[in-house]
């Protein structure tokens, strides 16, 4: 045994980036997400960032993360089974719930530790997880640790899904896992059809509603509100990172499963707890949600809708999508990566999906346009698109 | 069919077919192949004998030690 076998061992291969001279993975960022944001010293419009309805750099958001921090310090350096449930966590465990509709949550540090944590308490080797082929590595992975039989379907094909759930017999319980909102497609799943898919087999209906929460839903509560999904019994898993523009994940559904989460879910109980700032920036944007959404989110589709019209007539191959994302197909990993790289040197930071984040040869670049991206900033976004894709 | 019902967006397969370089199977298709396997031919796969598969053939010759395609591999 040697060190040196260890090291050599841990290779990354940047042979692509070194070919071209440019890696899009961890540019420098400069500032906060405002107007322009500094990348690398250079200022660039941000198409990049998950901050659907703006908030992130939001005055009235600061200023409550400034507040709690008066009030409660920076940490509370515990988890939340010990020092870190202020009473700051609990109201926003309530507001959460309620916001969701759903009987109760936990907050975890981030969506990932939520997708990876429940499973392992929630599911075994006697049980069944049918699972959307496009899911996000946090669910792949966090069903992957249960050791259950696991049986992916095709991307919201219905079909697929209740075939796979008829031959489903003899397992102790069997999950059925969804995203809302895949956000390298910029699909949304038909889950009431399989939400009712799952009362009609007995199964249990489980989504990752992360780039849903906040933006979809007439008042931005989500899913189950944009789809209508009244009752809903499964379990709710979402990030408070995008459209909440904080940070960390939570899990929701009934009291049972929540209680039970709360002492055996170890990314919880070992995590030490969101800090005071975060929980406060939380809900600051939770009520700004519930006062302006309508008007936020006119913005945003109104800036989707004008990228994505530059998008077709730099007859780029994008896709439609009913979400606030604009997803171009780009195919392989050196064609997406180049793609990125031209709007990089033009000024727009946009964020490349090669393989293993989505399948083989089927990269994607991804644009999101911001709801607080000023008119000026969109119409010059929208010259660059046009000019790179007719180039 | 079998496979192919599992594997929209790919060129035509033959019994040739490499599974990541021609078919550009990941571990999730390959789950799915597994899956759609187990239910043509109501057989239970576990995921370990079947990791050392490269083609198409492969899989046709772990299901003909099980004693199936006597005649034909039409199904696949």
């Amino acid at each position: 045994m040697d060190l040196r076998d260890f090291y050599s061992r841990l290779s990354v291969d940047e042979s692509l980036a070194e070919v071209m001279g440019y890696n899009p993975y961890y540019q420098k960022i400069d500032s906060g997400l405002n107007a322009r944001i500094l990348v690398n010293g250079h200022e660039m419009i941000d198409l990049a960032s998950n901050n659907y309805l703006g908030l992130a750099a939001d005055n009235r958001v600061k200023q409550a993360a400034m507040e709690a921090i008066k009030k409660y310090g920076v940490s509370l350096c515990g988890t939340p089974i010990a020092t870190g449930y202020i009473d700051l966590f609990q109201r926003l465990e309530k507001k959460l719930s309620h916001f969701v509709g759903l009987e109760e949550t936990i907050i975890l540090p981030s969506c990932y530790q939520a997708n990876n944590g429940l499973f392992n308490c929630i599911a075994g080797p006697k049980d069944l997880i049918v699972v959307d082929r496009l899911v996000h590595s946090s669910l792949i992975e966090g069903i992957k640790s249960t050791g259950s039989k696991i049986r992916p379907f095709l991307h919201n094909n219905l079909e697929h899904l209740e075939g796979i759930l008829q031959r489903s017999i003899g397992y102790r319980q069997v999950f059925v896992v969804t995203e809302s909102v895949f956000s390298t497609e910029g699909s949304i799943a038909p889950f009431k059809e399989i939400v009712q898919l799952c009362e009609k087999y007995e199964a249990m209906p489980i989504i990752d509603d992360s780039h849903g929460i906040g933006v979809l839903g007439k008042s931005g509560r989500g899913i189950l509100e944009e789809q209508r999904i009244a009752g809903y019994r499964g379990i709710y898993t979402a990030s408070l990172g995008k459209a909440i523009a904080n940070s960390g994940g939570m899990i929701s559904g009934e009291k049972k499963l929540i209680n039970y989460l709360k002492y055996y879910c170890s990314h919880l109980v070992y995590s030490t707890a969101l800090t005071p700032a975060v929980l406060a920036g939380i809900s600051s944007v939770l009520d700004i949600i519930h006062s302006e959404f309508s008007g936020i989110k006119e913005k945003l589709i109104n800036k989707q809708r004008q990228i994505y019209e530059a998008l077709l007539e730099g007859e780029f191959k994008v896709i439609y999508s009913k979400a606030p994302i604009n997803s171009i197909q780009t195919g392989s990993k050196e064609a997406t990566f180049i793609l990125n790289q031209k709007l990089y040197e033009k000024g727009i930071l946009s964020t490349p999906f090669i393989e293993p984040a989505v399948p083989i040869n089927e990269g994607r670049v991804r644009l999101i346009a911001s709801a607080s991206l000023s008119q000026d900033t969109v119409d010059e976004a929208v010259a660059i698109i046009k000019r790179i894709g007719l180039s | 069919m079998t496979i192919q019902s599992v594997l929209d967006k790919r060129p035509v397969i033959t019994l040739d077919s490499h599974l990541l370089e021609d078919l550009r199977v990941d571990s999730l298709d390959k789950l799915m192949i597994l899956s759609a396997l187990e239910d043509e031919f109501a057989i239970t796969i576990a995921e370990d004998d079947f990791a050392d598969v490269v083609t198409i053939n492969d899989i046709v010759m772990k299901l003909k030690a099980r004693g199936f395609f006597e005649g034909t591999h039409s199904h696949l």
